[in-house]
C-alpha cells in the first residue's frame, strides 16, 4: 500500500473535486431534468472515480458507483427519466461515495461503510423490473478488473433489456449491460439477448470510444479549462500596459526617494514581473503540437523517394506561444520536407559513403537566452559550397566579384535568396525555387531569424531562432534626431561607439560611408539619412549598430544608444505599414510611443551602400599581404598603451566598484559572486602609472577549474579577429612581444604572469594542467 | 422631422463637423512622435491609455500647411473602420443637433481640397458648418503625395 500511498492521495484528492463538481451538477440537474449534459458531465464524473476505484481495489467504492453509473446512463440516454426519487438515490450515491473516501483517508481501507441500502436504493429506482432486481445482491463478489474488461468487450453482446426497451432507445441497453456482467453468476440474459447484437450494433462504437477516453479526459477536464483566445490576448495586452505603468511608476519613485513607497513599488516591480510571466504563460504550447505531423510527412515522404529516415525528437516539451506555433509551423515541414528530399542521400548512396543505410532527421527544440531554437539536422550529403556557387551565379543571384570574397558560409547562406534552388531535377516536394527564401521571410515576419551550416558528406543544421512570444521583444532603443527607435534585439549583432579621440573614424568609399570593424569593411546605413530627418555634420562619438539581416551584416549610426529592454509591440495601422521602414510600434518607459525599425527593409535601403563597400572591399582584400596567424584578441588600454589578451584567456568582463576591492594583505581581492576575487591592476604589474582615477574599474575574469583572477585593466578598447601584420620579440617585463594591430604597436601580455601575480597558486593547485599551460 | 448630432470643431477659422456617433472623444494632448517617411498628414503617433493612436493633421488633409506639433494641439479620435484615428483640429466646437433640412450638397464652387472630404454643409444661424466624411478625413494615402525623400 505504501507505494500506492501517491496514487491514492491523487486520487482523493482529484475525487473531492469530482463530488465538489457532482454536487453542483446534481442541484442544478433539479432545475432541469432534462439537461443530457448535465447529465453527461456526472456519468462521466462518477466514472472516472469508479474507474480509478477499480484500479485501487476499492470494490466497495466501485461496486457503489457501478449501480449510480448504471442508472445514469439510463437518464443520460433518455431510456428514462429524472424523478425526485432517483435524484435522491444518486444524491445518496455521491454522500456513501464521500463517506467512503473520508474512511479511505482516514484507515486507508474502505471501512464498513454500508453500501448495500444505497446501491439497493440506486437499482430500484432503474425502471427496469428484471435485469436490476436480479442483479442487486450480486455486484459484491465480483473482482474489479475482470469486470472492466469484460463490460467493455461483452457490453454489446449482453443486453439483457427486454425487448419492450431495446427498440426504443438502442443505446440504453448496452449500458444497462454493464450491471448485468458485473454478475457472473447471472450468465443467462447474456445468452437469451443474444439477437440484440445486430441492431445495437452501430451505436455501441460511441459509448465504448467514449468510455476509452474518459478516464483520462476527465481528469484533465478538471484541472483545465478552455479559454477564448481573444481573451488571452486582451489578458496580454493589459498586461502589457500594466508592465509600461510599471515602468513608469517604477522612473518615478526613484525621483522621489521614499522607503516605504520604495518598498512597495519593488513589490509592484516583482508582482508585475509575475504576472507577466503567467500570463504569457497561458498562450504557451508546446512544440509538440507541430512536431506531431511530422513523422508521417517524414515518412510518407522517404518511402515515396526509397529513402530510409528515422526520426529523432529531441525537446518536444518546448513551449512557444500560440500564433508563433502556427507561423512556424509551415516552415519547419518545408525544412524537414527539404531534409528528407535534399538532405539525405538514397540507401544506395549512404551504402556506397560507408554510412548506414537509414538517414537519421533530428529536430531539437531548446531554449536559448530568451529564444526558443528549433534544429533540423539531418546526416546526408551536406550542401555543396561549389554547388551553390554555380547556381548563384548561373541564375544571377551574385556577381563572380561578389562570390570571390564570401566565405563558405555566406556562399551557402545565397540559398535562402529568392529564386535559388540546387536541385538537379525538380521533384514534386521541393525544388521549384520557392522554398528557402520563403521560408526565411515568414521566420523574419515573426521576428526570428535563420541560419544553415552544412559540412558536405555529413550533414545539413538549419537552425531557426524564434521569439519566446510575439508581442514582447527584447529590443534595443537608440536615439536619433529627437525620436527614440527600437530595434528587435535578435538582429542587433554587436554596438560599437565611433570616439572622436581615439582616431577611429566613419571612411567613405566613393561616397558610401564604410567602418572598419576588426580589419574588415562594414558598409553603413546612416537612420537619419535614411529616415530623411536632417543629416547631423559630425561623424564622432557616434553608435554604429552592428545588424545582421537578409544575409548582409551592416551597422546603423545612430546618435546614442539608451538601453536593451523589453518591448510591447503594438502592431501599425495601415497608413503606417505603407511607409515599409517599420515594424511596428511600442510605448516606452516614459510613455511616449517608439517606432520599432524594420531591420531588414533598412538593410534593403542599405543595398547600394553595401555594393560600394563591397567593391572597396575587393580591392582591399587583394591588397593584404595573404597568410599570417589569425588570433582574436582582447585589446585592453593601460595608460597610453595597448595590451592584447587572447581570447581564450577571458572567461568574462566585468567593471567593479572601485570602493569595492578590498585589501588581503598586500594584496587585493574583490566579492564576486560569493567567492574572494584575487585582483591584479595590470598598471602596476606593467609598471605604469594608474593615472585614470574613475568609479569604476573594467576588469578581465579568467577562470579555470573553478579558480578565477580578475585582470584590472584602464579601458576596453576593442575585440579584433587579425592577421597580425608584424610582430617582435621586443618585449619588456611581463610581455611576450609586441605586434602592431589595428596600425598600432600592440604590447602581447604574458597573461600566465600576470594570473601568477595575482594568485601564485592559481596553477599549482591543477598541476595536471601546468605543462600544457607553460606550452602556451 | 429626422435630425443628426454632429460634434464640431474649427480648423483654420472653419467650423466642420462629424457625426457625434464616430467620436469616442476629444482630448488635447501635446507628445506625439513623429513618423519620418510618412505623408506629411500623418502628424504624428501619441498613446492613449496604452493604445497608439495614429493622429492625422487636418490642415494637410485640406490642402494647408502643416500644424505646429510643439504646442498642444486638440484631437477628436473618431472611430473609422474598427480603428481609433485622431484628427488634429484647432479647436472643439459644441455638439448640435441639426435637422436633415438644414443640410445641402457641397457647393459646386468648394475647392479640391476640401470637396474631397465634405460630404454636404448646414447652414447655421451665423455661418456654415461643413459636415466631414470621417473616413476620408483620416485616410492619408490618397491626398498627399508621399515621402518627400527618396
Amino acid at each position: 500500500m505504501d507505494e500506492l500511498g501517491d496514487i491514492i492521495q491523487e486520487f482523493l484528492v482529484e475525487s473531492h473535486e469530482n463530488l465538489d463538481q457532482l454536487d453542483r451538477d446534481l442541484v442544478a440537474l433539479e432545475q432541469d431534468p432534462g439537461s443530457r449534459e448535465m447529465l453527461s458531465s456526472i456519468f462521466r464524473t462518477i466514472h472516472t472515480i469508479k474507474g480509478t476505484s477499480g484500479f485501487l481495489a476499492f470494490h466497495r467504492l466501485e461496486t457503489l458507483t457501478h449501480a449510480g453509473e448504471s442508472l445514469l446512463s439510463r437518464l443520460r440516454d433518455g431510456a428514462q427519466q429524472m424523478n425526485p426519487a432517483s435524484a435522491d438515490a444518486l444524491l445518496a450515491m455521491v454522500d456513501t461515495v464521500r463517506k467512503l473516501l473520508e474512511s479511505i483517508e482516514e484507515t486507508g481501507g474502505e471501512g464498513d461503510v454500508d453500501v448495500e441500502s444505497v446501491i439497493a436504493m440506486v437499482t430500484a429506482c432503474i425502471e427496469d423490473p428484471s435485469a436490476p432486481k436480479a442483479e442487486a445482491p450480486a455486484p459484491e463478489a465480483k473482482p474489479a478488473k475482470p469486470a472492466r474488461s469484460r463490460s467493455a468487450k461483452s457490453k454489446a453482446p449482453v443486453a439483457p433489456e427486454p425487448a419492450a426497451e431495446a427498440p426504443k432507445a438502442p443505446e440504453a441497453p448496452v449500458k444497462a449491460v454493464e450491471v448485468a456482467a458485473q454478475a457472473p453468476e447471472v450468465p443467462a440474459p447474456a445468452v437469451a439477448a443474444a439477437p440484440a447484437v445486430a441492431k445495437p450494433a452501430a451505436p455501441v462504437r460511441e459509448p465504448a470510444a467514449e468510455e476509452s477516453g474518459q478516464n483520462t479526459k476527465r481528469s484533465i477536464a478538471d484541472s483545465s479549462i478552455r479559454v477564448d483566445v481573444d481573451l488571452l490576448d486582451t489578458l496580454m495586452r493589459l498586461v502589457g500596459e500594466l508592465v509600461l505603468t510599471r515602468n513608469q511608476i517604477v522612473r518615478g519613485v526613484n525621483d522621489i526617494s521614499d522607503p516605504v513607497l520604495a518598498r512597495t513599488t519593488q513589490r509592484l516591480n516583482l508582482i508585475t514581473s509575475e504576472l507577466q510571466e503567467s500570463v504569457m504563460k497561458t498562450r504557451m504550447q508546446p512544440i509538440d503540437h507541430i512536431w506531431s505531423k511530422l513523422p508521417r510527412v517524414v515518412r510518407d515522404l522517404s518511402g515515396s523517394l526509397g529513402k530510409q529516415v528515422a526520426l529523432a525528437m529531441e525537446g518536444k516539451e518546448t513551449e512557444l506561444d500560440r500564433s508563433l506555433l502556427e507561423a512556424v509551423k509551415d516552415p519547419l515541414t518545408h525544412l524537414v520536407r527539404n531534409a528528407v528530399d535534399h538532405g539525405i542521400e538514397t540507401v544506395e548512396e549512404r551504402v556506397a559513403k560507408g554510412k548506414p543505410g537509414q538517414g537519421t532527421l533530428t529536430l531539437r527544440a531548446y531554449h536559448e537566452g530568451g529564444h526558443v531554437i528549433v534544429e533540423i539536422k539531418d546526416d546526408g550529403a551536406g550542401i555543396d559550397v561549389e554547388r551553390v556557387a554555380q547556381t548563384a551565379l548561373d541564375r544571377g543571384v551574385v556577381t563572380r566579384d561578389q562570390l570571390a570574397r564570401m566565405e563558405s558560409r555566406e556562399i551557402i547562406s545565397l540559398v535562402f535568396r529568392p529564386g535559388f534552388s540546387t536541385a538537379k531535377k525538380v521533384t514534386n516536394v521541393s525544388g521549384r525555387g520557392v522554398g528557402m527564401d520563403v521560408v526565411k521571410t515568414n521566420i523574419e515576419q515573426i521576428g526570428g531569424t535563420v541560419d544553415v551550416d552544412s559540412t558536405l558528406g555529413k550533414g545539413t543544421t538549419w537552425r531557426l531562432t524564434i521569439p519566446l512570444t510575439l508581442a514582447i521583444i527584447q529590443a534595443l532603443t537608440v536615439e536619433c534626431g529627437a525620436e527614440r527607435y527600437a530595434i528587435p534585439q535578435v538582429g542587433v549583432d554587436e554596438l560599437v561607439f565611433v570616439d572622436g579621440q581615439s582616431g577611429q573614424a566613419i571612411e567613405h568609399v566613393s561616397g558610401a560611408p564604410v567602418y572598419r570593424l576588426r580589419g574588415k569593411l562594414l558598409p553603413l546605413v546612416r537612420l537619419d539619412e535614411t529616415l530623411g530627418l536632417p543629416v547631423r555634420n559630425s561623424d564622432r562619438d557616434v553608435y554604429i549598430a552592428v545588424l545582421q539581416a537578409d544575409g548582409r551584416r551592416f551597422g546603423l549610426v545612430v546618435d546614442r544608444v539608451l538601453n536593451t529592454e523589453e518591448i510591447v509591440v503594438k502592431p501599425l495601422s495601415g497608413r503606417m505599414k505603407d511607409v515599409g521602414v517599420y515594424a511596428g510600434s511600442t510605448i516606452v518607459g516614459d510613455g511616449k510611443v517608439a517606432l520599432i525599425l524594420d531591420i531588414a527593409s533598412l538593410a534593403r535601403r542599405s543595398h547600394l551602400a553595401a555594393e560600394a563597400a563591397e567593391r572597396a572591399q575587393l580591392d582591399q582584400v587583394d591588397n593584404r599581404p595573404r597568410g599570417g596567424s589569425i588570433e582574436r584578441l582582447l585589446i585592453a588600454g593601460i595608460g597610453e598603451r595597448r595590451v592584447a589578451i587572447p581570447l581564450d584567456m577571458v572567461t568574462r568582463l566585468e567593471e567593479f566598484p572601485v570602493e569595492r576591492i578590498e585589501r588581503v594583505g598586500s594584496r587585493e581581492v574583490v566579492q564576486y559572486r560569493d567567492h574572494i576575487l584575487p585582483v591584479i591592476r595590470l598598471a602596476s604589474l606593467l609598471g605604469c602609472y594608474d593615472v585614470h582615477e574613475s568609479e569604476t574599474v573594467p576588469a578581465v575574469v579568467y577562470t579555470e577549474r573553478g579558480r578565477s583572477v580578475a585582470l584590472v585593466v584602464e579601458q576596453i578598447v576593442d575585440i579584433v579577429e587579425d592577421h597580425i601584420e608584424a610582430r617582435s620579440d621586443l618585449d619588456d617585463d611581463g610581455l611576450t612581444g609586441s605586434a602592431v594591430i589595428q596600425q598600432r604597436v600592440t604590447e602581447l601580455l604574458d597573461v600566465r604572469r600576470a594570473i601568477l601575480a595575482a594568485d601564485p597558486r592559481f596553477y599549482t593547485e591543477m598541476s595536471e594542467i601546468t605543462n600544457s599551460m607553460v606550452g602556451a | 422631422m429626422p435630425s443628426r448630432q454632429y460634434a464640431t470643431f474649427e480648423v483654420a477659422d472653419q467650423l466642420f463637423g462629424v457625426d457625434v456617433a464616430q467620436v469616442q472623444e476629444v482630448l488635447r494632448f501635446h507628445e506625439y512622435t513623429r513618423v519620418p517617411l510618412a505623408p506629411t498628414s500623418v502628424g504624428g503617433l501619441f498613446n492613449l491609455r496604452g493604445q497608439v493612436i495614429d493622429a492625422v493633421d487636418l490642415r494637410v488633409q485640406l490642402g494647408l500647411p502643416p500644424r505646429d506639433l510643439n504646442v498642444p494641439a486638440m484631437n477628436v479620435i473618431v472611430s473609422v473602420d474598427d480603428e481609433w484615428v485622431s484628427l488634429l483640429v484647432d479647436r472643439i466646437g459644441e455638439v448640435i443637433e441639426l435637422d436633415d433640412e438644414a443640410f445641402e450638397p457641397p457647393p459646386d464652387t468648394l475647392a479640391g481640397a476640401y470637396r474631397n472630404l465634405i460630404v454636404g454643409t448646414f447652414k447655421l444661424q451665423d455661418r456654415l458648418m461643413l459636415a466631414l466624411d470621417a473616413r476620408r478625413a483620416a485616410d492619408t494615402t490618397v491626398p498627399v503625395p508621399a515621402a518627400q525623400h527618396a
